[in-house]
């Protein structure tokens, strides 16, 4: 077993566990903090099938995700922080509404 | 000496994504998720990707971080620590199915076989990347500029009292 295989195997595992993460949480903070496994799970996959395959292109893509990454936090936690200031609680259960 | 150091990057990364997932704490989470990028940044110099992992550093490990933190200091701790935990029903229903889809992408990934491109990169990794940022993908690398303006605008317009 080559070891890229293994690395790609571990970046699976990282993603399904993003998705766990984000299906289980209460807290919208680490609910986002999930999504973020998520991406860093594609991040691995690419850079590690870029080794296996012997080219540059994957880790191009890997910056994309980061730059994706970059923007989804600022506009996550600044929904976070309009939720909180609007309604007053921040759990994943109880925005069933999007307005007043 | 490969394997140990993919057991040891591997087990680090392990134990930290089991500390991000199930810890109480919002604050404790994001120290575990901080551990969680300092393995993969270590694990990104292990597969000779060095450019991503001196970005992983300094985009995750300060800016994103950083960031989290900031807005649990602007969110009352009192109300942080009402909404604590996990969902236990949802829980137990979702591992079946997760341990059962990563069985079948390892199945995939462990039978199938890879296309192999007998390409043999001379250069060092941050030259070839930047060259081939450049040239290939000039238009995207534009539009991931367009895309972190309009995120900036969007958080500013979101962040705004309301008058």
């Amino acid at each position: 077993m080559r070891i890229e295989i293994a690395y790609i195997l571990i970046s699976i595992f990282l993603f399904l566990s993003g998705l766990f993460g984000v299906i289980i949480r209460k807290n919208l903070i680490t609910l986002l903090v999930s999504t973020e496994l998520m991406l860093n799970g594609v991040n691995l996959g690419l850079v590690s099938m870029d080794k296996m395959v012997g080219g540059v292109e994957g880790q191009v893509f890997a910056l994309f995700v980061l730059t994706v990454a970059a923007a989804e936090v600022a506009i996550g936690l600044g929904l976070v922080v309009a939720i909180f200031r609007l309604r007053g609680y921040e759990s994943s259960f109880e925005i069933t509404q999007l307005r007043d | 000496m490969e394997w140990l150091i993919f057991g040891f990057l591997s087990i680090w990364l392990l134990v930290s994504v089991f500390g991000t997932l199930f810890l109480k704490n919002p604050v404790h989470v994001i120290l575990a998720f901080l551990s969680v990028i300092l393995a993969i940044a270590g694990i990104f110099l292990h597969l000779g990707a060095e450019l991503l992992a001196g970005l992983q550093l300094i985009i995750y490990a300060v800016a994103i971080i950083v960031f989290y933190v900031l807005v649990i200091t602007t969110i009352p701790w009192e109300k942080v620590k009402k909404f604590e935990g996990i969902y236990k029903r949802e829980a137990l229903l979702a591992v079946p199915f997760l341990l059962i889809s990563f069985l079948t992408i390892a199945y995939m990934v462990l039978k199938g076989s890879f296309a192999v491109s007998g390409r043999v990169i001379r250069e060092g990794n941050i030259q070839s990347v930047g060259k081939t940022l450049f040239t290939n993908y000039l238009f995207p690398f534009e539009v991931a500029s367009v895309i972190l303006l309009t995120a900036m605008i969007g958080a500013i317009l979101l962040g705004r009292k309301e008058e």
